[in-house]
């Protein structure tokens, strides 16, 4: 509105006024904004009178006096120019210290997640970029914590750093060099405490050794846990995010730690891979992203509960499926995810935020899981966007750590869906 | 004496690419230079001029649709009217959801509106 030339009085609670105030400084556009006390949800109309009545309390101004003020004081002459905060470019390399100390900087400076890191030394980071033929210092995007913060430039080495951090191996880079591709961060701020879900899609799974099946979403394989850690180090590193200032997650979400990462059990799906959904052949490997808060466990049974549950949660859903609910499903005349999807909407009479009929593309289904059970789990998550993985793997192909990083997996698996190579398996323990 | 090593930065860069407006192909250096804007097409925020007085205008109310937005500010068109008669108040909530935008209503408050209050933020 104010670049409408339509004079314009901001009120949000005196909670956010130091978000505000960094908001303003960073992108030049010092907003008059007015703060009433905080919180003005679930309080009641008396209290919204008294806050309306009484004094802002950052300033110690009546409120509706500053809100006049606020749209009738003649601009000052910052106001009229504003010059966005310049920050300098960082040094490539941190200064030289002891380990010791540099992992306390680190945790100090809120570069990490709370977790030990590998610390990037300069060889680690060279032996990451070998899992790519692009250029160290190619840009590949930039991101910020919120729509309105600066947004930090990143390159292939950058990700690669961050990579280190996690634990990564050079494996696992084209599928991180993806992820980064998206240029989102996956701990967005907001006081709702967004998570995110990462889901790859391709050869590349069993090429890494990702575990799709038996407890694919549990800390028990190491491509899953590493792949999904760098994506919240980057977050974090690229997207800026400093509790302190800049970040209003409520409760926070636990899934923020690992962001849902694995890939989808392909090989024991009747339906066709999510990627190839969008528009993606079998045999490339991609990533998609899906945002969202949490994940509703347990349920058992056919369509018709299925519909059940996304109307009680009032919008579109992803529908995270074991192979045995997506295998029933199709017995019970469901031949394409699409046919699906055209049922649950029509069955729960779900509208979309907007109030507009839900377009049944909306509804996303991943099969993944162990076949213990015919269990599906409905995730508040909406699908965001799927990224190409190819592209970023070298003209030599992956090439594994020798030798192996691989954890233990169930002895039921088969190899390719839950991570586990059993030759692989076999000579590491000797076993011929 | 413990061997000192030397390690990468992990954070980004700063970009001076801030908001919605920008694209992430603007460069730093047009944010900065205003002279570069209309050859660049970058859209800086700038406040509006403000009103002498706003007696006789129409100062819309807009609610964004956060928890508590619509009973403050009926409280803030309550306080309009019994303080300031002389401004015509239009009420209006932010269309669907908190996070949907709304271009119809901005439309609107171009249109027909001379200043607007935005509440509440929580």
């Amino acid at each position: 509105m104010e670049d409408a030339g339509i004079p314009t009085a901001p009120m949000a609670t005196a909670h956010f006024a130091n978000y505000m105030a960094r908001d303003s400084q960073i992108h030049g556009v010092p907003l008059r904004f007015s703060f009433p006390p905080h919180p003005t949800a679930w309080v009641s109309r008396e209290i919204h009178h008294q806050y309306v009545e009484g004094d802002d309390p950052i300033t110690g101004q009546p409120l509706m006096l500053e809100v006049i003020d606020t749209l009738t004081r003649p601009l000052t002459e910052e106001e009229k120019h504003p010059a966005a905060l310049k920050r300098p470019r960082r040094p490539r390399l941190l200064a030289p210290d002891t380990e010791d100390n540099l992992r306390r900087l680190f945790t100090k400076s809120g570069w990490t997640d709370g977790l030990p890191i590998i610390l990037p030394t300069e060889e680690r980071v060279v032996e990451m970029l070998t899992g790519t033929d692009h250029d160290p210092q190619e840009v590949m995007g930039h991101m910020s914590v919120t729509p309105h913060e600066e947004k930090l430039e990143y390159t292939v080495e950058k990700v690669a750093i961050n990579a280190v951090m996690a634990g990564a191996r050079p494996e696992h880079f084209p599928v991180i060099l993806a992820i980064a591709a998206t240029q989102r961060a996956l701990i967005p701020s907001s006081t709702g405490s967004w998570a995110h879900m990462v889901i790859v899609n391709g050869p590349i799974r069993n090429q890494i050794g990702m575990n799709c099946g038996s407890s694919a979403l549990s800390p028990f394989n190491f491509a899953n846990s590493v792949i999904g850690r760098t994506g919240t180090l980057m977050s974090i590193n690229f997207g800026d995010i400093n509790l302190a200032e800049n970040f209003t997650g409520g409760a926070g979400n636990n899934f923020n730690y690992n962001n849902l990462c694995c890939g989808e059990n392909q090989e024991r799906s009747p339906w066709e891979p999510f990627h190839v959904q969008k528009g993606f052949k079998a045999d490339e490997s991609t990533i998609s992203l899906f945002r969202g808060w949490s994940m509703q466990g347990f349920s058992v049974g056919p369509a018709k509960r299925m519909a059940e549950l996304m109307t009680k949660m009032g919008y579109p859903v992803t529908f995270i499926l074991d192979p045995l609910v997506a295998k029933g499903l199709k017995k019970d005349g469901f031949e394409t995810k699409q046919q699906l999807a055209e049922f649950l909407v029509k069955e729960a009479r779900t509208t979309w935020f907007d109030g507009k009929p839900v377009d049944p593309s909306r509804i996303s289904f991943i099969v993944l899981g162990g076949e213990w059970n015919p269990i599906f789990m409905t995730a508040d998550f909406t699908y965001l966007q799927t990224e190409p993985i190819d592209k970023w793997i070298p003209k030599k192909g992956i090439t594994m750590t020798d030798p192996s990083y691989r954890m233990p997996a169930q002895a039921i698996c088969s190899e390719g869906v839950c991570g586990l190579d059993l030759d692989l398996l076999r000579e590491d323990e000797g076993v011929k | 004496m413990e061997k000192k090593i030397t390690v990468l930065d992990p954070r980004g860069q700063p970009s001076g690419i801030f908001g919605k407006a920008l694209t992430p192909e603007n460069d730093m250096m047009d944010l900065l230079n205003p002279l570069g804007q209309p050859e660049t097409g970058l859209q800086t925020m700038h406040m509006a001029k403000r009103l002498p007085t706003l007696d006789g205008k129409t100062v819309y109310l807009v609610e964004t649709g956060f928890a508590g937005a619509r009973e403050f500010m009926e409280e803030v068109q309550g306080w309009f009217t019994r303080n300031r008669p002389q401004i015509k108040i239009v009420f209006r909530s932010k269309g669907y959801n908190t996070f949907a935008n709304d271009p119809e209503l901005w439309q609107e408050i171009k249109k027909k509106g001379d200043a607007v209050v935005f509440g509440v933020g929580s």
